[in-house]
């Protein structure tokens, strides 16, 4: 399970209205405990997708290397990924699945007519063949 | 001995160290040797063939492994190597892979694309989910709706309500002579299909509104405008920004054109370009100021490359870039564009938040509804053509004027009627008895309504425009006298 403190989810909702009609995307820093992953910190970054950024977003990986660097100075750990969905529903898409990683949690924020909608917690498989929906509290 | 650092969720592996020194000379090495201290860490990082997995992007310091030496980079106890998944994804292409694979007759279809590394199997994927909307399928829509299909966009929509007209052929090369009369949308899907059955053509017929734009476009990721008139290019505009999708723009314009990508994020709008329309009549149409027929041709095909290219995240798109095309000179330019942090609906404070009437701001009569009133009334100051036809043979003392230019003179006139150019008529008017009965022509009526303007402030008392223009006089009068 998942738990995000209300501040960065505050800044998770904002990034994500604030970058509508595109999706956005960004990392989760905190910490895992037996499991329970707490996450303390937000950190918005750049969708580097060079295409339709209504329906796509890309990381880059220096920018998730920055990240993990800035986790591991303020004695955090990069536990998740962040994107948003504008006008469609939280979901884990083919694309999200084909192009995620085993490793991380990946939240999915649903922004329907520029208003936060609904948000969903997904952990892929290592084949890149399912995701399992994760309990998510906000 | 370089370090290596472990990501948070692989820490389990390794006895929950965030950083292992490990042996090894290269960054190949280091991670075998990791591995090997940490066998199950393997499965994570490598694939049964001991390949690094496809979401793992190795780093050595602050680079990629890949653009250094690969497996073989050297690295020494200086060196930190980093394990950075490669993440990405989205809401759109839903599709389960295998609605989007390729069929055998596909994949020998677009073989040329295939073996080129830039598209790919994949990138003929995205080609094939991608829902490309045409705004006109005449002079632009003609290249873009052939070559978009022929490329193997899985779904295209037009978007028409004209028909086929003999004066579309010199450019519109979807449509052929055997088409005029038809309805474009019909021919041009035709035409689509019959060079790829594969394609989706979704027929949309009718005039792009404010009041069905967003629930038209909504459907589609990319907007290609290829419309004629300023309250569409303007419509297209605001649609494409409020719903979040690129409006890959071109204009023609006798031997130029030019071309480039709006609401693209971080780039500008049509509005951030042109925040007020010009003043109507300033900018003729195609049809009064005349279009090199191989014009849109190399318009059309600059946006057809632009959309491929958002579709496949490939290249440098055309934005913050217009691209001005000169026929006769045969040169390219650029200019940059910027986006304008006051544009009224891509700024920063946006005061425009729904899509407007287009027609009232660009100060133009709505064509839909002013129709019917042009058929029927014949307005004080005009003259029908029946009537000039009338007068001329009674031989009524009066005076036709045609203010078109001698070379449309020469494909088609009016007997008796004296020809002086619009530009150089003020110059004339000293040579007119201004008690005289005036009736003034051009090619349709709107050159000639100017002419009119002129006289009637020059204080001249029988001025009347001839409705219609000879397009007019073809029609009703005299069949032989050609249309153009």
């Amino acid at each position: 399970m998942i738990r995000i403190e209300p501040q960065p989810w505050a800044a998770m909702v904002a990034h994500a209205r604030q970058a509508y009609p595109y999706e956005c995307c960004g990392a989760m820093l905190g910490s895992v405990d037996h499991g329970r992953k707490l996450v303390r910190q937000a950190l918005p970054l750049e969708n580097a997708f060079k295409g339709v950024q209504a329906t796509r977003y890309q990381l880059r990986p220096e920018d998730l290397l920055a990240a993990d660097s800035a986790a591991r100075r303020r004695g955090m750990d990069l536990i998740g990924i962040y994107h948003s969905h504008p006008d469609c529903d939280a979901y884990f898409s083919e694309t999200d699945l084909k192009n995620s990683c085993p490793w991380y949690s990946f939240v999915v924020l649903s922004i329907q007519n520029g208003e936060f909608h609904h948000a969903n917690s997904w952990l892929p498989d290592f084949e890149q063949t399912g995701a399992a929906k994760e309990e998510l509290t906000y | 001995m370089p370090k290596v650092l472990i990501p948070t969720p692989l820490r389990q592996f390794t006895e929950k160290r965030g950083a292992v020194d490990v042996s090894g000379a290269t960054v190949g090495e280091a991670l075998n040797a990791l591995t090997r201290q940490y066998p199950d860490l393997r499965k994570q990082i490598f694939t049964d063939e001991g390949k690094v997995r496809s979401f793992v992007n190795v780093y050595l310091n602050d680079e990629d492994v890949r653009y250094l030496g690969k497996d073989a980079t050297a690295a020494g106890a200086a060196d930190t190597i980093s394990l950075v998944p490669s993440i990405a994804g989205g809401s759109g292409a839903t599709a389960l892979a295998g609605e989007s694979a390729l069929t055998k007759d596909e994949i020998l279809r677009y073989s040329r694309h295939l073996i080129l590394p830039e598209v790919g199997v994949e990138g003929q994927q995205k080609l094939k989910e991608a829902k490309v909307l045409l705004i006109g399928a005449g002079g632009l829509g003609a290249p873009l709706g052939l070559y978009l299909s022929a490329a193997g966009v899985g779904r295209l929509g037009l978007v028409d309500f004209d028909v086929v007209d003999f004066t579309n052929l010199q450019r519109q090369v979807i449509h052929s002579t055997a088409d005029v009369g038809r309805k474009k949308i019909d021919s041009a899907a035709d035409r689509m299909t019959a060079i790829n059955p594969n394609v989706t053509v979704v027929k949309h017929e009718t005039a792009l509104t404010s009041e069905n734009a967003l629930d038209i476009l909504r459907n589609y990721d990319i907007v290609v405008d290829g419309t004629d008139n300023f309250p569409t290019r303007y419509l297209v505009n605001d649609a494409c920004v409020l719903l979040g999708k690129p409006n890959v723009y071109g204009s023609i314009f006798r031997f130029e054109g030019q071309s480039t990508v709006f609401s693209y994020p971080g780039g500008p709008c049509y509005r951030c370009l042109y925040p007020e329309p010009p003043p109507p009549g300033l900018v003729p149409s195609c049809a009064e100021g005349g279009v090199l027929g191989i014009l849109p041709g190399t318009i059309g095909l600059i946006q057809a490359t632009e959309t491929v290219k958002l579709i496949l995240g490939i290249g440098e798109p055309l934005v913050g870039r217009l691209l001005l095309y000169d026929a006769l000179g045969m040169r390219f330019r650029e200019v940059k564009l910027r986006w304008n942090p006051e544009c009224p609906i891509c700024g920063d404070h946006p005061t425009i938040t729904k899509l407007i009437d287009y027609h009232q701001f660009c100060g133009v009569p709505n064509p839909r509804q002013a129709a019917p009133d042009r058929e029927t009334n014949v307005n004080p100051g005009e003259i029908e053509v029946t009537e000039v036809k009338r007068k001329l043979d009674r031989g009524d003392d009066f005076l036709l004027i045609d203010v078109r230019e001698p070379h449309e003179y020469k494909i088609a006139s009016i007997p008796g009627a004296r020809l002086i150019p619009l530009g150089e008529f003020s110059k004339h008017v000293g040579e007119f008895d201004p008690q005289a009965d005036i009736v003034i022509h051009c090619k349709s009526g709107m050159r000639s309504a100017k002419a009119c303007g002129i006289l009637r402030s020059a204080g001249f008392a029988s001025v009347r425009n001839m409705k219609g223009g000879i397009l007019a006089w073809s029609a009703q009068v005299d069949p032989t006298v050609p249309k153009y």
